[in-house]
Parts: structure tokens; C-alpha cells; sequence
């Protein structure tokens, strides 16, 4: 008889060791982690450049070439030294997170060096010309071909990289178990991403308030249209219990990990449900990813906007969708780039995030009117009442950073705009954190992804509601409604 | 404490099946309906934008 395995997210982690809830969440460590980062590449602004050493890579023909710190400044840097600073930086605004959520120092140091040894080994890989150059950069590269898939390709290395771990090498994943922190990672790179995309709405204010308004209807869509189907179709044509059906439709139409864990949590289900309906959100949410990006760029190339809301109501957990929103970026990009069209960098994956984000907010509120319904006219039990502040609770606060971020780029930029260019280049440093930050992301959410749990008797008929309802109803629901929503609107255009 | 038996979870739940209530079937349907017209104001209203 198979048993439910444990799954190790962060999230789960939490509602399984209630006794060791720490005093910060991960939420709000993303939030100062992100805020650190966004406040020391502001300094440019004041003309001291505080974050130039770290390391970036550029596509390469040769490895010599390959890595650069970010800055002029620090041009006589040598790239290994920028590297170990750029490693030793991260590593201690990390300790410090990993004490405040209660983790083993030691062990997550050890962890952490590895996952990011790896992680920038496949960035270094991915930013190969022969695998990233686009077909305009080649003649400059001196090179015959290339598969143009941007230096993004290395989210997709480090994300094999991660399954193989993950999946082959259970002792390795283990001793990495301390560090594989995707939500950390993805929510730290969410809120620096905040002031990137901030610098896109300066310079794009109509398109940018479009898209903040079709990203409201993500709410709708996810919350209306996608949660009762699957509730539906799970409680009337699978049997499950309502205890099972809550966390299954919030897993499936929602936010993957949080949804499920929220709504469980809302009425009252046992712990271990909402984890179990976790582990199959993270397994699928991973196949989303290795397939709806490539799908996107074959079939949604001449409506990048279409494709790029499409990752975000389609793709399940904030660490796949916006990634699949980076890759889908990078491939449409590149594609159109072989037509001679070039897209600014940035603005699917801004559409991505903007609409999963939308649909996190309300996250506490459905959960919160779930318990209501749930307490008053389901299974009403004495004394139960449903609090407000379980709203706020709930509400996932590293959106706060990202708005945050947004929004004061956005003032300044507003505000005064000759500092416009040095909002820009502050930005532009900012942002080699986000990438290294999505890079951990892909890597750690290929560790955490373990098939063989989707072959474990007993867990075909929970992972059938799965794919039946994502892969019939969600999938192409969400193609439909991002092509009204989206259809012909286009990202900016490269001049010159 | 996670280690609960899934064939032993699904059994239960075929044995002790709860059916749909009217509740729940309000739930459905009237979220449900209430998406799909907010969908078209939405749509309506970012086109009249556009």
C-alpha cells in the first residue's frame, strides 16, 4: 500500500511544523532581501556605485569572454574575484534569512554553495553562443548557427540539472535540502523585478496601464471561471470529499502551493491534504514548464502578449509561471529577432508576472470567504468564527516588495525625469540579482520535483483530476480568454 | 505525521461519498456565472479603452 510522501516545500514546511513557525516569514524576508538589493543599486542615483563588482555573463565563443563585472567601473576586476564576491554577498543576506526561518546555518551554507555553484555553471552553459546567440548576433560572434534560445537557456540547463538531481541522486538533494529554497528565491526575484518593470511603464505608461487593467481579469478567470469547474468536476465525476476538493480546485486554478495550502487551511482540512495536493502542483507545474513556453513560441510568436498572459493563468506556482514568462520572453524574442523584429527585453515576462501576481492578492479573500461559506452553511461547527485579519494573514506579502519597488521608480521617474537613464542603469544592476535569483529558482524546483511520486499507487486518480482539468479545461480557457484579452497588443519595438 | 495511507484515503472516500449540496452546487454555478458576465464587462470595457 503506497503512503503519502512528504513534500518538502517551503510552504508545506510550515503547516506541517506549526510548533516551528518562524517569527518571519518567507514572505516578508523576500520583501527586505528584494528591498536590500533595489536600495544599494539606488545609490547610482547619488553617483556611487555600490553593486557594479557582481559577476554577469555575456554570450561567449570562448570562455575567457564569458564573464564581466556589471560595471565599467569595475572593469579591472578580475572576473573570478567578482564571482566569489558576488557568491559571498548572496550568501550572507542568505544566512541571515535562513536564521530568521529557523535553519540549520551550517547546513544551508553548505547547501547553498552547491546550489549556487550549479546554478551559474548551467548560466555559464546556457550563454554559450552556439546554444544562446540569436541569428542577428552571429555574424558579430563569427559563428555558422545557433539554437537561439537566449543565455535564459540556462533557467532550462539548471532546471534539468535540478531533476536529474532530484530525481537520480537523493542523497545529493538531501544534503541540499536546506537551501532548496524556490519561494524564497522567486519572491526575493519578483520584488527586485517590481523596479525593471517599473522602468518599461515610464517608458510605455499607456501600454503599461492596459495591461495592469487586463490583468485584473485574471483574477476573475481564476477564481470564476477555473476554481468551481475543477471543484465540479473532482467532487461529481472523481468522488473526492470536499475536504479533498477544496485544496485540489485552489491547486489547480489558482496559485499551485499557497492556494492549496490556504483553502485547506480555510476549511479546515487536514494538513496533510493540502501537502499532498502540493507535491502533484510542483510535479506538474515543472511539465508545464519544459512544454507551454516551446508551444508558445511555435504557435503564439506573432502575439507575444497573448502567450505571455498565457504563462501566467496557465502555469501553476509563482517560481514556474514566472519562469516560464522569462522563457517564453526570451524564445519569442528570439524568434522574432531571425524576422528582424526586436522586441524590448522584459515585457512578457512583465505580463507573466503582473497577472500571477494579480491573482496571488486575492488569495487570502477566497480563502477567507471559503472558511465563511464553509463555517455557516457546510459544516457548521459551535463557536467557529472566521476572522478578518485571516485576510491579512493570508495575503502574500512579498507582493508589497514588488509594488513597492514599482512604485517608487515609477515616482521618481515620474517625479524627475531627467534621472530617467540612471533609474535605468540602477536597474540594469538590480537586476543581475533577479537572474541569479531565477536561476536558484529553476534549479531548486527541479531538485524538488520527484516523478516517481506521480507512479505511486494510489496517486494516479488525484493526478488524473489534474491533468483531465489542466490540460483540458485550464490550459485552453487560458489561451482563450489571454487571446481576447491580449490579441494584438505588442510589446515596444528596439528603434535603430 | 504525513504518512497517511492514499489507497486507505480514496476507499473512505468512495465508501463514505458526499454528495454535492445545494450549497456547494450554488457555489458552482453562481461564481461561475458571475465570471463569465464580469469576464464580458471586462472585455467590453478594455476594449472601449483601447
Amino acid at each position: 500500500m503506497a503512503s503519502l510522501p512528504e513534500v518538502e516545500t517551503p510552504r508545506a514546511r510550515e503547516v506541517v511544523t506549526e510548533k516551528k513557525r518562524p517569527a518571519v516569514g518567507e514572505d516578508w524576508l523576500a520583501v527586505w532581501i528584494g528591498l536590500f538589493v533595489f536600495i544599494l543599486s539606488l545609490a547610482l542615483l547619488f553617483g556611487t556605485d555600490l553593486l557594479g563588482w557582481t559577476i554577469t555573463t555575456s554570450v561567449w565563443t570562448h570562455p575567457s569572454h564569458a564573464l564581466v563585472p556589471a560595471t565599467k567601473v569595475y572593469a579591472k576586476l578580475s572576473p573570478g574575484f567578482s564571482l566569489v564576491a558576488t557568491y559571498l554577498f548572496l550568501l550572507a543576506i542568505l544566512l541571515v534569512a535562513a536564521k530568521a526561518l529557523g535553519g540549520n546555518l551550517k547546513r544551508f551554507a553548505q547547501g547553498f554553495t552547491v546550489v549556487f555553484a550549479l546554478s551559474y555553471a548551467c548560466w555559464f552553459l546556457g550563454s554559450w553562443a552556439y546554444i544562446a546567440a540569436t541569428p542577428d548576433k552571429r555574424a558579430g560572434l563569427k559563428i555558422g548557427w545557433s539554437l537561439s534560445l537566449t543565455n535564459e537557456s540556462g533557467f532550462i540547463i539548471a532546471l534539468i540539472a535540478g531533476l536529474l538531481i532530484g530525481n537520480f541522486f537523493p542523497r545529493v538533494a538531501g544534503f541540499l535540502k536546506e537551501a532548496i529554497r524556490p519561494e524564497l528565491y522567486i519572491k526575493t526575484a519578483i520584488v527586485i523585478l517590481g523596479g525593471f518593470l517599473g522602468i518599461a511603464a515610464l517608458e510605455q505608461r499607456q501600454l503599461a496601464t492596459s495591461i495592469i487593467l487586463r490583468g485584473i481579469c485574471a483574477i476573475i478567470e481564476a477564481y470564476l471561471i477555473y476554481w468551481p469547474i475543477v471543484y465540479f468536476v473532482s467532487r461529481r465525476y472523481f468522488g473526492f470529499s470536499r475536504e479533498w476538493a477544496v485544496p485540489l480546485a485552489s491547486g489547480i486554478s489558482i496559485c499551485g502551493v499557497a492556494a492549496a495550502i490556504a483553502t485547506g487551511g480555510a476549511i479546515r482540512a487536514r494538513p496533510v491534504v493540502p501537502i499532498m495536493v502540493s507535491s502533484l502542483v510542483v510535479v506538474f507545474a515543472v511539465i508545464e514548464l519544459m512544454v507551454l513556453p516551446f508551444a508558445a513560441q511555435h504557435y503564439l510568436a506573432g502575439q507575444p502578449l497573448v502567450a505571455a498572459a498565457w504563462m501566467g493563468l496557465a502555469v501553476k506556482t509563482d517560481g514556474a509561471a514566472v519562469a516560464s514568462g522569462a522563457i517564453t520572453d526570451s524564445l519569442i524574442r528570439a524568434k522574432a529577432a531571425a524576422s528582424g523584429i526586436v522586441f524590448q527585453p522584459g515585457w512578457i515576462l512583465g505580463v507573466s508576472t503582473t497577472v500571477k501576481v494579480f491573482i496571488d492578492i486575492f488569495i487570502g479573500v477566497w480563502a477567507f470567504l471559503l472558511a465563511w461559506i464553509w463555517s455557516t452553511k457546510i459544516e457548521r461547527r459551535e463557536g467557529d468564527r472566521v476572522r478578518v485579519a485571516e485576510v491579512w494573514q493570508r495575503f502574500p506579502k512579498f507582493i508589497l516588495g514588488y509594488v513597492a519597488t514599482f512604485l517608487i521608480v515609477l515616482a521618481v521617474g515620474v517625479a524627475i525625469p531627467s534621472l530617467v537613464p540612471k533609474i535605468k542603469a540602477s536597474m540594469a544592476q538590480a537586476n543581475v540579482f533577479r537572474a541569479i535569483f531565477f536561476l536558484m529558482t529553476f534549479f531548486a524546483i527541479g531538485v524538488m520535483s520527484n516523478f516517481r511520486r506521480l507512479w505511486q499507487e494510489g496517486f494516479a486518480k488525484l493526478a488524473a483530476v489534474y491533468v483531465l482539468c489542466l490540460f483540458g479545461y485550464i490550459i485552453w480557457v487560458g489561451l482563450f480568454i489571454s487571446w481576447l484579452f491580449f490579441h494584438g497588443v505588442l510589446p515596444p519595438v528596439v528603434k535603430g | 505525521m504525513t504518512d497517511v495511507p492514499m489507497l486507505e484515503e480514496l476507499e473512505r472516500m468512495k465508501q463514505e461519498y458526499e454528495p454535492l449540496l445545494p450549497v456547494e452546487r450554488q457555489l458552482i454555478w453562481g461564481t461561475f456565472a458571475t465570471g463569465v458576465v464580469l469576464l464580458v464587462l471586462f472585455l467590453l470595457i478594455s476594449r472601449a479603452l483601447a
